[in-house]
């Protein structure tokens, strides 16, 4: 049998098209898309069922979840009794559980400072050369290792933490009450070692 | 009215045919959907967010604004009142910035656009892994260097085993800027590196007088693995190997 030969430009043309293919498949070849990804078989992949933080078509507003009623507390959650300027009360209501000054507590302390203290106050708690201080981002940041703030009882930061101060906002709904006390303890650390330094 | 031989090739031509659509479809059905299709996905966000910005260049944590992720099997997106910590004062007459204060001011959520979808019948905890010190970036990809943030991971389940199979070849070891708390002190010196190589130690699951759970058990295990919670604080579970039996994810 007499089988024509391709020309040489089919040839270079299917072979582009399967390298093309297989770089695609394999996952090496990626584009950015706008577009929600194709679902080819969407068996079960939608369930009827409220998730958190999406939509939901059940009620007109679409929320997955009823609004509760006004005043109602999560179980196991502490809610902060004081407003900001109950400075008076702190200390009596804020009192020190003398948690174990443990390396993993004050390592927590370290952990949870760095995640909502240091973007401002900077790792060092000297507020000096963090980049939203050196940006000029946010006017009046106090160093932490002040006298001042040294002199401050455990109670009176813990208040500061939870009610806030001046332009600082509460931290109250993403800090934990231990991870409070935890914080104050590592503050202290800082402290004495910026005392040290000096 | 046709020939034996042109009915047997017309019977032989559908089935070949037939045959290529399934292998073909089969083909691309499996490898796109496992590997590709969702990589990439960046919708356009109502708020113009800036990862690179915030996290790369500002050194804002992850865990500031998706706190509690520690806790909750999905990692928070931040209330308006996060953005407002800030933007009170930085950039409040920003347009960009409207619907953030009009969200703030009203009580009303901001409907951000979900990029990392899995199908309802899978089950992902965060908390779990966080705990296990596994960094964001594992399976998030650089968000620190994303303008607007695309999917990193196919989020497959070959993907998921792959790492619970082999973590060491896969998974970041926790970095200070996602604030994953690895129960030690750390140099805060290089904010973008991880600190520590992740290495999972094979110890953790006493296989001696581990008895299976069900039958088939498809390698359940009953593994020691430290309590939940010490004195309040959330305590990093050592970096082990991800269970492979069908009713962690599936339940």
């Amino acid at each position: 049998m007499n089988i024509p030969r391709p020309p040489i430009w089919l040839l270079i043309l299917v072979g582009a098209v399967a390298i093309l293919a297989v770089l695609i498949l394999s996952g090496r070849i990626t584009w950015f898309s706008t577009d929600p990804p194709v679902e080819f078989v969407p068996n079960m992949d939608h369930q009827f069922k409220a998730i958190p933080q999406s939509g939901s078509s059940f009620f007109s507003n679409k929320s997955s979840l009823r609004e509760p009623i006004p005043g109602t507390v999560a179980r196991n959650v502490s809610v902060y009794p004081l407003a900001q300027g109950d400075v008076d009360l702190a200390d009596s209501v804020n009192v020190d559980p003398n948690y174990e000054k443990s390396e993993f507590v004050i390592a927590r302390g370290q952990n949870r400072f760095n995640v909502f203290c240091a973007p401002c106050h900077n790792y060092n708690a000297k507020s000096d050369s963090n980049p939203i201080v050196k940006r000029g981002l946010w006017p009046g940041i106090p160093d932490l290792t002040r006298p001042e703030t040294a002199a401050l009882t455990n109670g009176r930061i813990f208040h500061i933490i939870s009610a806030g101060q001046n332009l600082m906002p509460s931290y109250a709904d993403k800090v934990s009450p231990i991870d409070r006390w935890a914080i104050i303890y590592y503050l202290r650390t800082l402290q004495q070692a910026a005392t040290a330094g000096e | 009215m046709f020939s034996r031989q042109f009915d047997l090739a017309v019977k032989l031509g559908v089935g070949a045919l037939g045959l290529v659509v399934v292998v073909v479809f089969c083909v691309v059905y499996f490898s796109v959907r496992n590997s590709v299709a969702d990589v990439g996905y960046r919708p356009t966000q109502p708020v113009p967010f800036s990862h690179k910005l915030h996290a790369g260049e500002l050194h804002v944590s992850c865990q500031y604004c998706h706190a509690g992720v520690e806790e909750s099997a999905h990692s928070p997106i931040p209330s308006s009142q996060t953005c407002m910590n800030c933007h009170l004062l930085v950039k409040n007459d920003s347009p960009k910035l409207a619907m953030v204060r009009e969200s703030y001011d009203k009580g009303t959520p901001i409907e951000w656009v979900r990029i990392h979808k899995l199908p309802d019948y899978s089950h992902f905890n965060h908390s779990r892994h966080i705990r296990a010190q596994i960094d964001c970036k594992s399976c998030h990809g650089p968000i620190e260097e994303m303008g607007v943030v695309s999917q990193f991971s196919s989020l497959s389940m070959s993907w998921c085993l792959d790492c619970h199979r082999s973590p060491d070849k896969h998974i970041v070891g926790a970095r200070p800027i996602s604030g994953v708390f690895t129960g030690k002190l750390e140099k805060v010196s290089n904010l973008l590196d991880s600190t520590f190589l992740f290495k999972p130690i094979p110890a953790q699951v006493d296989y001696a007088g581990v008895t299976d759970i069900v039958v088939p058990s498809f390698g359940a295990t009953e593994s020691k693995l430290p309590a939940h919670k010490i004195d309040g604080i959330p305590h990093p579970k050592y970096a082990g190997y991800g269970p492979e039996n069908c009713s962690t994810c599936h339940y």
